[in-house]
Formats: C-alpha cells, sequence, structure tokens
C-alpha cells in the first residue's frame, strides 16, 4: 500500500461510522418509508403493495388538505417574521451601544428553553382567562395611559440620544441604555398621572380564545397564529446569533466607503449589511423552512387544549396516521405523508434558491 | 467449619435449582398510582400463590403512551408476556393477531366488561377493574345555598334547576364544569335513547342526541354550569376540588384528585340524572384488563398471573385499599362496599353504574379516538360561543358522514 493509497483508507476510516449512521437512520430509513408509502401495512400484517392508493386517500382526505395548507401557510408567516426580526434584533445589538454582552444575553435566553416547556408556558399565559386576555383587557382598559406612557417615553429616548448626537457619532436610536432611562422617566411621569386620576379608565371585561377556537385569521387557524408567536419567540435569538456572527465579518472599509459616498445608515443597512449578509440568510431562511415546515412539538403539546383542525400540520398528520388513538397504524398513509412532507421540503428551498436568496456574497 | 462450608454450598445449590426451576413472566402496566397496587399485588397479596406456582413476576411498569409503547413492542416482538389493555385501545391491540385469548372461567366476571373485551367472540382480556361515571356534589355548598342535595332520581331538569339555585344564591361558585368531551357528555347523549352507531354501523346525530346537546351546552346560558376551560381547567374534578363548582361528572378515579386537592372536602355521589323523556340514565365503561401475549415464551404461566391478579382475593384488596373497583360481581356485596364514606359512596354508585338505563363500553370500533372528534369539536363550537347548535350539529353529521365514505 503507498501512501496515497494509505490516504484514501485513513479518510474513509475517518467519514465511516458517519456514514453508517446516515446509512442506517437516512438512507434505509427514508427508502423503507417509499417502500411503505406503496402498501397497505399496519405495523403486523405482510405489507400488501396497493400502488397509488395511499396518495389517491389522502389527496382525498380533508385532513390532509387542512394539514398542507396549514403548515404552508405557517411556513411562510414564521419563515419570514423571524428572519426580518432577527436580523433587526443582530443589527441593534451590533450597534455601538453600552452593555452589548447584558442584551446579546437576554436577547439569547428564549433559546435555552426545551420547546416542551416553553410551550406549556405559552399554553398557561394563552388561556381564556389568562395573561395574554388579560394583558389586552389591560390595554384596551388602560389605554389612555398607554399612550400617554409612550409619547412620554419617545419624548425622553429622542431628547437624550440627539443631545449625544451632539457629542458623539453613531448613537443608535433604538440605544438600550437611554431607552433604560426613557422607560424609567415613562413609568414614574405615567404614575403621576394615574395618582392625579387625568385620565379616564375603562373596566371592560371579555374573554379571548387564542387556542380552543376554530377562528380563522387570513389564511390560517387563530391557534396557529398563536403556535407562530411563540415559535417566533423561542427561535428568533438563535437565528439572531447567525446573523451577529455575519455581521462581524463585513469588513468596516465598505461601510467607510459608502459612508464617504454619502450613504446614511438606513442606506448602509439596505445596501452593504443586507448584500454581504446573503450567505447568512440563506442559511437563516433555509434552516427556518425547514424547521417550520416539520413543526410538531408545539402542536402534539397542545393536544386537546385546541381542537385538532385548528392545529393540524404536515408533521403532525404523519404521527396521527402512524399512532391513531385507539386505532390500528396506518403506517401506509404515514409513509406516504412523510415522502410528501420531504419532496415538499426540498422543492421549496430549491424555490428559495431560484428566486434569488442564494448562498453566494452578490456584491 | 468445613461442615458450615458443605451446608453453605448445599443450601445455595438449592437456592439456584429453585430459583432455575421458576418461571420468570414479565407484566407491563403504567405509571402513576398503579404502580403501588402492583406492586402490593406480587409482593404482598399473591406472594404466596405465585411461589406455589412457581412464578417469578417481573413487574416492568411503562410511562408515558402506553398504547404507543405496546403496539411497538408487540411488532418488535420485545412485548412483555402480560400487559394491560384499556377498553379504548383494546380494538387496535386485538387486531394484532399478537394477543392470546383468556384461558380462565370468566363467569364470575362482571358480564358487561366480559363483552367488552370479547374480540372474534374470544375473550381477550380479563378485566382488572373498571368505573362509570357518577355526580359528585360539594354538601357544604347545598347547605350554604340551602339546595337539597342531589338524588339518585334526578333529572336533566331538576338537576339543572338546583345548579341555577346554587349559582344564584352563591354568585361566586358554579354549578357544574361542563367539558366538550364526549367521555363526560356521554353519560347523557347515551341517557337520550340514541345509540352511537346504527344498525348500519353509521353514526346518525339525531333527535335524542340533539336534545341531550343542547341540554348540556344550554348549562351554561342557563346560569348552571360553567366551561371548564373559562375557570382555568381542565376537567370536571378540577372544578369541583377547587370547589369552584358544586358538582362534578367524574368516576372513581375523583377520588385522587380529591385526596391530593382537597382532602377535607365534605362530598357526596348520586347516580348520573335521567333524561325526563326517556327517563334512562346513560353511563360509559371504562375498563382495563391484563392481556397475554401470543408471541410469549412462557403463555401458561401468564395466563396463570392474570388470573392471580384478578382473583377474589387479590380483587378484595385492591378495593379495600379504595384504588379500584373489583371486576367480579360476586364483589358487589362486599361489606366494604355497604359504608358510608364518600370513598365507599363513590364506589357503589359507580359499581351501580354498570346497570345503567344505555351503558356503552369507552371505544368506537375501528375508528377509535378520530370517532370522538367531531362531537367534541361541535360541543366546544357552542361552548365558546364560535357556532349554534344546529349549525355545530350539521358540522359533526357531515364528519361522520364523511368518515363513513373513507371507509367504504
Amino acid at each position: 500500500m503507498n501512501q496515497r493509497q494509505r490516504d484514501h483508507v485513513v479518510g474513509y476510516l475517518f467519514v465511516l461510522p458517519f456514514l453508517i449512521s446516515l446509512g442506517t437512520f437516512f438512507l434505509y430509513a427514508a427508502v423503507r418509508t417509499l417502500i411503505f408509502s406503496f402498501t397497505d401495512y399496519n405495523l403486523f400484517n405482510t405489507p400488501a403493495f396497493i400502488g397509488l392508493s395511499n396518495y389517491v386517500a389522502m389527496l382525498r382526505d380533508s385532513m390532509f388538505t387542512l394539514a398542507l395548507s396549514n403548515t404552508l401557510a405557517f411556513s411562510l408567516i414564521v419563515t419570514v417574521s423571524q428572519t426580518i426580526l432577527a436580523l433587526l434584533l443582530a443589527v441593534m445589538v451590533n450597534g455601538v451601544i453600552k452593555a452589548r454582552g447584558f442584551w446579546r444575553t437576554v436577547f439569547y435566553l428564549p433559546s435555552i428553553m426545551s420547546s416542551a416547556a416553553m410551550t406549556l408556558i405559552f399554553l398557561w399565559l394563552f388561556q381564556r382567562q389568562g395573561l395574554m386576555t388579560e394583558l389586552v383587557q389591560f390595554v384596551v382598559n388602560a389605554r389612555w395611559y398607554i399612550a400617554a406612557f409612550l409619547a412620554i417615553f419617545l419624548a425622553i429616548q429622542l431628547a437624550l440620544v440627539f443631545n449625544a448626537r451632539r457629542r458623539y457619532d453613531g448613537v443608535s436610536l433604538a440605544d438600550p441604555v437611554f431607552a433604560t432611562v426613557a422607560l424609567g422617566g415613562a413609568i414614574v411621569a405615567t404614575y403621576l398621572l394615574r395618582l392625579g386620576a387625568l385620565l379616564p379608565v375603562y373596566d371592560e371585561q371579555f374573554l379571548i380564545s387564542w387556542l380552543n377556537t376554530q377562528a380563522r385569521v387570513l389564511f390560517l387557524p387563530q391557534t396557529l397564529w398563536s403556535v407562530a408567536l411563540m415559535n417566533v419567540f423561542t427561535t428568533v435569538p438563535t437565528l439572531m446569533l447567525l446573523f451577529l456572527a455575519g455581521l462581524q465579518s463585513i469588513p468596516v472599509a465598505l461601510y467607510e466607503a459608502a459612508e464617504l459616498d454619502g450613504a446614511g445608515r438606513v442606506r448602509q443597512f439596505l445596501y452593504v449589511t443586507v448584500p454581504s449578509l446573503t450567505p447568512v440568510t440563506f442559511a437563516v431562511v433555509t434552516l427556518g423552512i425547514i424547521g417550520t415546515l416539520q413543526m410538531f412539538d408545539q402542536v402534539a403539546i397542545l393536544g386537546d387544549a385546541a381542537p385538532l383542525q385548528s392545529r393540524i400540520t404536515l408533521a403532525f398528520y404523519i404521527y396521527a396516521n402512524a399512532f391513531p388513538e385507539g386505532a390500528a397504524s396506518r403506517i401506509g398513509m404515514s409513509s406516504a405523508a412523510a415522502i410528501l412532507l420531504g419532496v415538499l421540503t426540498l422543492i421549496i428551498v430549491y424555490l428559495q434558491r431560484a428566486l434569488g436568496i442564494s448562498d453566494k456574497v452578490d456584491r | 467449619m468445613h461442615k458450615t462450608k458443605i451446608l453453605l454450598a448445599g443450601l445455595s445449590l438449592l437456592a439456584l435449582t429453585s430459583a432455575a426451576s421458576a418461571v420468570d413472566v414479565r407484566i407491563s402496566g403504567w405509571g402513576g398510582a398503579e404502580v403501588a397496587l402492583v406492586n402490593g399485588l406480587i409482593t404482598d397479596v399473591l406472594a404466596e400463590d405465585l411461589k406455589a406456582a412457581d412464578i417469578n413476576v417481573v413487574y416492568e411498569p411503562v410511562d408515558g403512551d402506553f398504547s404507543q409503547f405496546i403496539t411497538n413492542a408487540l411488532s418488535a416482538g420485545t412485548a412483555p408476556d402480560l400487559f394491560y389493555t384499556d377498553i379504548f385501545w383494546s380494538r387496535a391491540a386485538f387486531g394484532t393477531g399478537k394477543v392470546e385469548p383468556t384461558t380462565a372461567d370468566t363467569s364470575p366476571f362482571a358480564p358487561n366488561l366480559i363483552d367488552a373485551f370479547t374480540y372474534d367472540g374470544k375473550v381477550m382480556a380479563l378485566p382488572k377493574d373498571f368505573n362509570t361515571l357518577a355526580l359528585q356534589y360539594n354538601k357544604d355548598i347545598f347547605d350554604d345555598a340551602g339546595v337539597a342535595y342531589p338524588t339518585d332520581d334526578e333529572t336533566w331538569a331538576t338537576l339543572q334547576d338546583k345548579l341555577v339555585a346554587i349559582h344564584a344564591k352563591l354568585p361566586d361558585v358554579n354549578g357544574l364544569c361542563v367539558v366538550p368531551d364526549y367521555a363526560r357528555f356521554a353519560a347523557f347523549a347515551l341517557g337520550s335513547g340514541w345509540e352511537p352507531f346504527n344498525a348500519e354501523g353509521k353514526t346518525v346525530l339525531d333527535g335524542n342526541f340533539k336534545r341531550a346537546f343542547a341540554w348540556y351546552t344550554g348549562l351554561v346560558p342557563a346560569g348552571a354550569a360553567v366551561a371548564a376551560a373559562d375557570v382555568g381547567e381542565g376537567w370536571t374534578g378540577g372544578c369541583f376540588t377547587k370547589e369552584l363548582t358544586a358538582v362534578a361528572v367524574e368516576g372513581a378515579w375523583i377520588i385522587g384528585g380529591i385526596r391530593d386537592g382537597a382532602p377535607n372536602l365534605n362530598w357526596g355521589t348520586a347516580r348520573i340524572p335521567k333524561d325526563p323523556e326517556s327517563g334512562q340514565a346513560g353511563n360509559l365503561i371504562f375498563t382495563v384488563g391484563w392481556t397475554v401475549n401470543a408471541d410469549s415464551a412462557v403463555k401458561d404461566a401468564a395466563q396463570k398471573v392474570a388470573e392471580l391478579l384478578t382473583s377474589e382475593k387479590a380483587q378484595q384488596w385492591v378495593l379495600e385499599q379504595g384504588l379500584a373497583l373489583p371486576s367480579r360481581s360476586a364483589l358487589v356485596d362486599n361489606p366494604w362496599l355497604q359504608g358510608d364514606t364518600p370513598e365507599q359512596t363513590v364506589n357503589r354508585v359507580v359499581f351501580a353504574g354498570l346497570s345503567d338505563g344505555n351503558v356503552e363500553p369507552f371505544f368506537f370500533g375501528d375508528l377509535g379516538g378520530a370517532w370522538m372528534e367531531p362531537i367534541n369539536t361541535a360541543l366546544n363550537s357552542v361552548l365558546t360561543g364560535e357556532a349554534d347548535v344546529d349549525t355545530a350539529l350539521a358540522a359533526a353529521q357531515a364528519k361522520f358522514d364523511g368518515m363513513a365514505a373513507q371507509k367504504q
């Protein structure tokens, strides 16, 4: 064996453990799923080949079409909003501000919780008489005070920022330290207003079904809007870290050149930051699409807290067919849906690349 | 010294041979309160009998979704020799062909329970215990409101009147927590004379069903009930133990909830009220049995363990612990059941529920839990005010028709 051959062998040995696990848990499993999708199989009978019957039955199943539309809508909403929010948060944290480490930690906190624990907390928050309802009631009833609070907050913040800008460059409009001061000021001022009872307070009582409802808002069940809110809350921090890493690799020279050309902060963001981050954005959007198309745990934990049709997603449809409550497994149907979800994911990621979010920087 | 050694060697050899001849039988059920119960049976009550039969029971309780566990284990060939089967998913388990019919004499068991576990003419599980629904009431709340306690001859209308009177007198207390769940609503739906499946095997939500449905969902606007979710609870027993409501509709399992949540609650139990029109009460049978794995290498020993675990001796002990109701008819005359403590009363009433007018086991053929979904959704949409009775029932009927069409 010469050196070259030996290198080959060593190389293969290094990737062997990965190849074995990939072969067993992905290739073998995927091929078996594909085969099962053409059979009538309940884990106990001999799988009988039935051609495309599972796929036909699936397309005729109203629950499947509902799951498909729910999944697509959920994926679109969550991916778009979490990408934009993560980018904005990253830019904010990356800006010239005080106590950056502190804010980065605070923003990252939601991501370290397990999604099961998070869902249980949200279930509690989203009860009909829960905290979210109370929050909405509070906002509605104290609307005048909230408006006053916001106005005072904005006034203090703007005053502080413009005052600082006379001495330093690049003070962000949303500077968190000034914001903290403004917050304190606004709280005190609003409290004084309340003490003097200068504005009206209402007493409207109502209940809101956040989860347990069949209502639809736009093209998605209201239940899934609530789940989307929770999903965005938990995934934004991780995606923010990716953007933050990307932001720190953008050469400062680019911003300097743009500034010399007369570009303001908004233009710098649009024409330097966003294009330079394309590879990161690709990763973030791809991860988002895959994660949201396969969203399962949160709706599974919801369980009976919401009607099935308001929470069903493709991944849950697959599970519900594999382990239907109190009935025999429908592995064929379940496999057919799983194959369809896989193909759908591939197509959407491909479309995303074709539509311009690529993994290459285009300067 | 030398003698002691020989004696010791002899003794250990004896121990080895006796251990080797004892047959290991793996048994499995779910966790929670059941663990103490089964452990008590095998290590205490039945220890001698098991030893005499030369059987060593290896108990492996499973936390989490038991039906999923047993489906996977049966298909993978790793299932225990003897395991719990809940009536709710029993058909899915029996249909696997991996289940052995029981060899025990089934005549001492309650016929309803044996019927519930009969599949293709064979009894596939030995019922170990059961539950039905009953009406629990908080005596203090009734006393404070000056309303008479519910009786065994209550009708829907008379119960509603009592609950409305309580809420009128004590505005902070509601009559009942209603839940959008067939597992509770069935006590009334079945009482109306409605049958879940008609002669052709189809589900038709007829006039009887609608009467029960309208009454049940109408309890809230009438001031007799509140939706459990609206007071942050998930079951009628949760509202009851927190004294948010005067009555609950649960089985004997409520004892556990009361023990944990309100040990000093002063409560009683009455039978499910009757439909004033049909004059009958409905009920559901919840039951769990022991099933032998057809692939087990020690089937005979497993059958023997199942018999011992459901023997009169075992059930007497379980009953006296107040843990579950016995499946053997003879135990209905047990002196313990005649007592007057709340636990004894609820057990006695639950026992009586077995002979309510229209009582059905809690399972729904090949459809499983999916069968309940249209009814639960309909209940939910009316209780949350998103639909009226007619719209909700029309949507549910359309789903049942869809299911029937899909099945063909």
